[in-house]
């Protein structure tokens, strides 16, 4: 419908959270991989320690520690000496450098000089590419789908393979977006490969930021997605992106292999996973395992035991993009009234959603959502949800205040399930207090 | 061992007001660990609670920080909002200074906070904002301070952010006010941030003794009591390698003395407290402080008792910053904790000394940062726990060596005679924890001899 934006000079709380991190997170999920981000030490510090603190997780991050002088000198000496140390003490299998606002106002020309690099040092067998993410464009979500579609170039570049391809029509890439967790990817993957295929997400967290218990200290990525099984999603019949911004690296792998595509928008709730069961059905030709056709019932009848909670309630989201729409779609099915819908950045896909969304912050939420009983967002948000007195519901970028939010799922008919359980608890909760409070007061 | 070598110390030496010889050492490319100087001079000031702490520049430099701190506040909680002008491509192209001054009068029209803390950062400095120009005007016309913190990124390491945040308190803060009370004559704390609300424990001390602590600088402080903090009659340095430059600039120029101190342990708990009364120079204080530490350092050792027992010859590693690294050291001796490893990484040299005189000759010194260094050092060492930062934690977790979060992110307070007992009880309960036993056994279907077929 439209999006709007308040008029208001300054950021207050800001949803929006650096490019950068959204690359940084897309390399996690690529097995003994490095970021690099050309910047000053902070660029990458702070993404570091806000992903270790939502994961729980050490990760992978380093920089090319630029100081005043190097930016306006010869910022790729630095980078040169980074790509160096990286190389010779932790040979890693994929490097992404990462350029930040920095790079980019000073204009430096990085990514010539990667290329001088590779080819100085004779670099094969490994991946190495760019990307540019400046702060002052898009969010977390376009740095990682950016990202992911710069590592697709590489890996077809790196094949060489153009139109020519064994293609193995029962492998299936999947392009997962930022905003799922590695509970999220690694349930689809279920899903999907329930149908008979074989499956590789690229990149997949589910496997580096599950939690694991893989000793011997490496600075490199542990688990994730191999550089070799990366080539081998070449070879798949079917691209399935979740999330519109996947559509670009969906649409990469199709222009230079043909390998057809589908992007599933929408991820949650009951008619998000019947488009996704139903497409795998069609395309397979196998039928839809018992297993989903409980969970879809149990789905059915939770929603119908949750209605009575949900009914007359109002709710305010403050997430990504594409995992906005998602969430939107969801409380459509319960029947809740969204008061105020607020994202990052504007993309096409929020453009196009039947509601009004606003592109702000954390301020907007509380203003325009003022009245709401249930906040939808990070943990950013515990402040202005106990300010307006909302219910709050951890979801997105960052979470501190739980355990195991990185393990929770949301897609499919059992993550709706486990959302709408969630979501109603807490409204019931918030109704007890309510209840009691009255009482004290009489 | 492996000693720290005399270049080593030598580049510690960026710690004091002026180096000696040269500058902070150039992080290394692709090897450096930590934060920017943005972080640091944040890390100094966001505490000041009722101020409004507002980041010009792209959007991450906040939206990648705010709320990322352990510093509690007992009131006011505007310091816990995200301010950024959240510069666009045109901005950067055109200028940002229109709208940093819409911001600033936004937030001071909305918010009325006493004070405006304005933050550069990488990419305001490289195209010559001229900030301080734009908050002299602001603060003309809207008749708040409104203070710039020029410490960009890309200037050098956190600790020199720290030090860039002091420069901002003494050129613009210290010395614009003067005490609500004519009675006044207290100490200054200088560097403690109050994570997981220490400061509260030590100021309670300071009550019990009878010393007023004057200003807070800065662990939940308020902006006006850093306005008068030149009406002290001693300044106590917690985190030297912080803000000594600040103390020092203090003494010459409004001759409050100062001393460097720590609340870690009761030893030295016990001694920063005599030292203020020493510095205030009143024998009765002195007398108070005696009977007080007296009585709270048999009390603590009576309750210590259990915990010694089973603490005693445990060895640890100590990896953190700063002052931390000398001063926990004591408090970890007065537990029966061998420390075997300690990391230099943030001390000032003469924070490289004090830890020479707390530990044994065979102690470890991990100079450089890296988590495989740290883990080294636990292994070779047979340490029974790794006490350091959170980001080192789950690296820990790893490879399952019991930790204790010491650094910012934590949330107990171990200062003071209270914290000492909160910090054994901590590390006991760390180490007697059952998830050791449990992640260390393999599944049964991994144990050597299966069943009989």
């Amino acid at each position: 419908m439209t999006v709007k934006k308040r008029s208001k000079p300054v950021s207050v709380n800001p949803l929006k959270i650096g490019q950068s991190l959204g690359g940084i997170l897309a390399m996690q999920g690529c097995y003994r991989a490095m970021p690099v981000v050309h910047g000053s030490q902070g660029c990458s510090a702070f993404p570091k320690a806000l992903l270790t603190r939502h994961f729980r997780e050490p990760i992978a991050v380093q920089t090319s520690a630029l100081q005043e002088m190097d930016v306006i000198f010869d910022a790729n000496r630095n980078l040169e000496e980074a790509l160096n140390a990286v190389l010779s003490k932790h040979r890693p299998d994929i490097i992404g450098i990462i350029g930040t606002e920095l790079t980019d106002v000073a204009g430096v020309d990085y990514q010539s000089m990667l290329k001088s690099y590779k080819r100085e040092r004779n670099m094969r067998g490994g991946l190495a590419f760019s990307v540019t993410l400046p702060d002052f464009r898009g969010s977390l979500e376009s740095g990682f789908s950016v990202t992911v579609e710069a590592m697709v170039d590489e890996l077809i570049q790196q094949a060489g393979l153009r139109g020519q391809r064994n293609v193995n029509s029962r492998q299936i890439t999947l392009l997962p977006g930022s905003y799922l967790t590695p509970g999220d990817v690694m349930e689809l993957k279920e899903i999907v490969s329930s149908f008979g295929f074989e499956v590789i997400a690229l990149p997949d967290i589910s496997t580096s930021l599950s939690g694991h218990l893989l000793t011997g200290f490496s600075p490199l990525t542990r688990g994730g997605v191999p550089l070799d099984s990366m080539l081998q999603s070449l070879q798949s019949g079917l691209t399935i992106a979740f999330g519109a911004s996947m559509e670009r690296p969906a649409r990469r792998l199709h222009n230079a292999l043909g390998t057809p595509y589908k992007v599933f928008q929408g991820t949650m709730g009951l008619k998000a996973s019947d488009e996704l069961l139903n497409f795998l059905h069609q395309i397979s030709g196998v039928p839809v395992p018992i297993r989903y056709c409980w969970q879809r019932e149990n789905l059915l009848d939770c929603m119908l035991d949750a209605h009575f909670q949900f009914a007359g309630v109002s709710a305010l989201a403050a997430l990504e993009p594409d995992h906005l729409r998602s969430v939107s779609e969801w409380l459509d099915e319960l029947g809740v009234e969204q008061k105020a819908l607020i994202t990052s950045y504007e993309t096409p896909a929020v453009a196009e959603m039947e509601r009004e969304v606003w592109v702000g912050d954390l301020d907007d939420a509380e203003v325009l959502g003022s009245g709401a009983d249930l906040w939808i967002g990070s943990s950013h948000g515990i402040a202005g949800a106990e300010r307006i007195g909302a219910a709050f519901l951890a979801a997105g970028f960052p979470i501190w205040n739980e355990l195991g939010s990185y393990m929770n799922v949301s897609v499919g008919y059992r993550g709706a399930m486990e959302w709408t359980n969630k979501a109603g608890n807490l409204l019931m909760r918030r109704e007890a207090e309510h209840r009691e409070s009255s009482i004290r007061h009489r | 061992m492996e000693p720290i070598r005399k270049e080593e110390i030598d580049d510690q030496a960026c710690g004091s007001l002026a180096p000696k010889s040269k500058p902070c050492p150039r992080p290394k490319p692709g090897e450096a660990a930590g934060g920017c100087s943005f972080d640091g001079a944040q890390i100094t000031l966001l505490p000041i609670m009722d101020a409004a702490h507002l980041v010009h520049g792209p959007v991450a430099c906040a939206g990648n920080s705010w709320e990322s701190r352990g510093s509690l506040s007992s009131g006011p909680s505007l310091s816990q909002y995200g301010f950024a002008t959240d510069l666009s491509n045109n901005d950067i192209i055109f200028g940002g200074e229109k709208k940093l001054k819409d911001s600033i009068d936004y937030i001071a029209g909305r918010f009325a906070p006493p004070a405006i803390f304005v933050y550069s950062t990488c990419v305001t400095a490289l195209i010559g904002e001229d900030m301080d120009a734009v908050c002299k005007e602001a603060s003309g016309r809207l008749g708040i301070p409104v203070v710039p913190v020029n410490s960009p990124g890309f200037v050098g390491s956190k600790n020199l952010g720290n030090r860039l945040a002091g420069d901002a308190l003494l050129q613009y803060v210290i010395g614009t006010g003067e005490p609500e009370l004519e009675a006044s004559m207290g100490v200054n704390l200088i560097g403690e941030y109050n994570i997981a609300g220490e400061m509260w424990d030590i100021e309670k001390l300071m009550n019990q003794a009878g010393i007023t602590l004057l200003s807070r600088i800065t662990g939940d402080a308020r902006y006006k009591e850093i306005t008068w903090a030149h009406r002290a009659k001693a300044n106590m340095v917690v985190c030297s390698r912080a803000l000594l430059g600040l103390a020092k600039q203090m003494e010459s120029k409004y001759g409050i003395p100062y001393f460097e101190g720590s609340f870690y342990g009761a030893k030295e708990t016990t001694y920063s407290l005599r030292q203020m009364a020493f510095l205030l120079n009143d024998r009765e204080m002195e007398r108070r402080v005696d009977r007080l530490t007296e009585r709270e350092e048999n009390r603590l050792s009576h309750d210590l008792r259990p915990y010694r027992k089973i603490l005693k010859g445990k060895k640890a590693v100590l990896y953190t910053g700063g002052v931390k690294s000398w001063s926990v050291i004591s408090a970890l001796k007065e537990l029966g904790i061998q420390v075997v490893g300690v990391g230099t990484n943030k001390s000032s040299d003469e924070d490289v000394q004090r830890i020479a005189d707390r530990v044994s000759d065979d102690t470890e010194y991990i100079p450089e940062g890296g988590a495989s260094r740290i883990i080294k050092t636990v292994k070779e060492r047979k340490a029974d726990i790794m006490i350091a930062g959170g980001r080192n934690m789950y690296v820990a977790m790893k490879e399952q060596i019991p930790f204790v979060d010491i650094n910012q992110e934590r949330h107990k307070a171990y200062a003071g005679y209270e914290g000492l007992l909160r910090l054994a009880k901590e590390l006991v309960d760390s180490m007697a924890n059952p998830i050791w036993k449990l992640a260390s056994s393999p599944a049964p279907w991994d144990k050597e001899g299966s069943y009989d077929r």
